[in-house]
């Protein structure tokens, strides 16, 4: 029997590398799925990886959470100081401004709290 | 029309269904899946035992990076929790985390039950007799254990027809 292939469909899966959680913490939705606020996963929809603690988040998601000023700033897993780690070619650029803008704000508003005192510490850890 | 907000609350819904913590549980009111209906379990061996104490939790579209509204529907001494039934709970105030949900929200007030935090007292009868007068602490809560029983045989059916009416 002669087989003549006239087209093909390539077909591929994919997996974002994390650790150890397979849900996002915040939207509850798996890594490899999509936050709420998006219609497709993958590369418009990244994964954040935190710096100084493990924890991942969609950056839409830990975005949105950055925005509120009760956040602090603080990881919303471990309550330390999230940091995210910035990988060359993930996330829209402006996006990935925007995260170390809010970053960078909280860090500013923790040290002028410094001297009211009047800021929550990070090492008040649950 | 679906809502990030509303997409978290359904995952939270299924998560309970699925799974629900021993002692509490939850569901939305038809149609309306920013406003809940709970209900949580006096933990055994404690004051509270056996208590169904109920709860409404409102929630808004900035859901979970803002907590909800809980408050209790039943009347309640405790002294944590203000004669309007709401509470004084750091993780519904200060310390909310967006990895928070419904389930563990309600696990939160169930543990808060037998263990109040005596410094910020909502309650402050509640709180006094707490520290120096345990078994009259205890007889009042027991009032409201049984109160529970009764408003749940009375009100569970006007209540809902309520919420239905509201929303249609
Ligand atoms: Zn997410
Ligand atoms: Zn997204
Ligand atoms: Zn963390």
């Amino acid at each position: 029997m002669k087989v003549n292939i006239k087209h093909w469909h390539g077909v591929a899966t994919w997996h974002w590398q994390t650790q150890n959680d397979e849900l996002c913490g915040i939207c509850r939705v798996p890594f490899d799925g999509h936050c709420p606020s998006c219609r497709y996963p993958g590369d418009t929809c990244p994964l954040i990886l935190g710096k100084g603690c493990s924890h991942n988040f969609h950056l839409h998601c830990i975005l949105k959470w950055l925005e509120q000023s009760s956040s602090k700033g603080l990881c919303p897993m471990c309550r330390q100081i999230f940091t995210a780690t910035v990988l060359e070619g993930v996330g829209a650029p402006d996006e990935i401004a925007q995260l170390q803008e809010l970053e960078n704000s909280h860090r500013v508003a923790r040290e002028q709290a410094e001297v009211g005192d009047a800021y929550e510490l990070p090492n008040d850890v649950l | 029309m679906s809502t990030p907000a509303k997409r978290r609350l359904m995952r939270d819904f299924k998560r309970i269904q699925l799974d629900a913590p021993s002692g509490v549980s939850a569901s939305p009111v038809p149609d309306n899946v920013m406003y809940w209906n709970a209900v949580i379990i006096g933990p055994a061996d404690t004051p509270f035992e056996d208590g169904t104490f109920r709860l409404a939790m409102q929630f808004d579209e900035q859901y979970p990076n803002k907590p909800p509204l809980v408050k209790f529907l039943s009347t309640m001494f405790h002294p944590n929790v203000y004669a309007t039934g709401e509470l004084c709970l750091d993780i519904l105030q200060n310390r909310w985390s967006p990895t928070y949900d419904v389930s563990s929200i309600l696990t939160s007030i169930q543990s808060l039950l037998n263990d109040p935090n005596i410094s910020s007292p909502a309650n402050v009868e509640a709180a006094n007799l707490y520290k120096d007068h345990r078994s009259q602490y205890v007889k009042r809560v027991r009032e409201t254990v049984e109160n529970s029983w009764n408003e749940d045989d009375s009100d569970e059916d006007e209540d809902g027809e309520d919420e239905e009416d509201d929303d249609e």
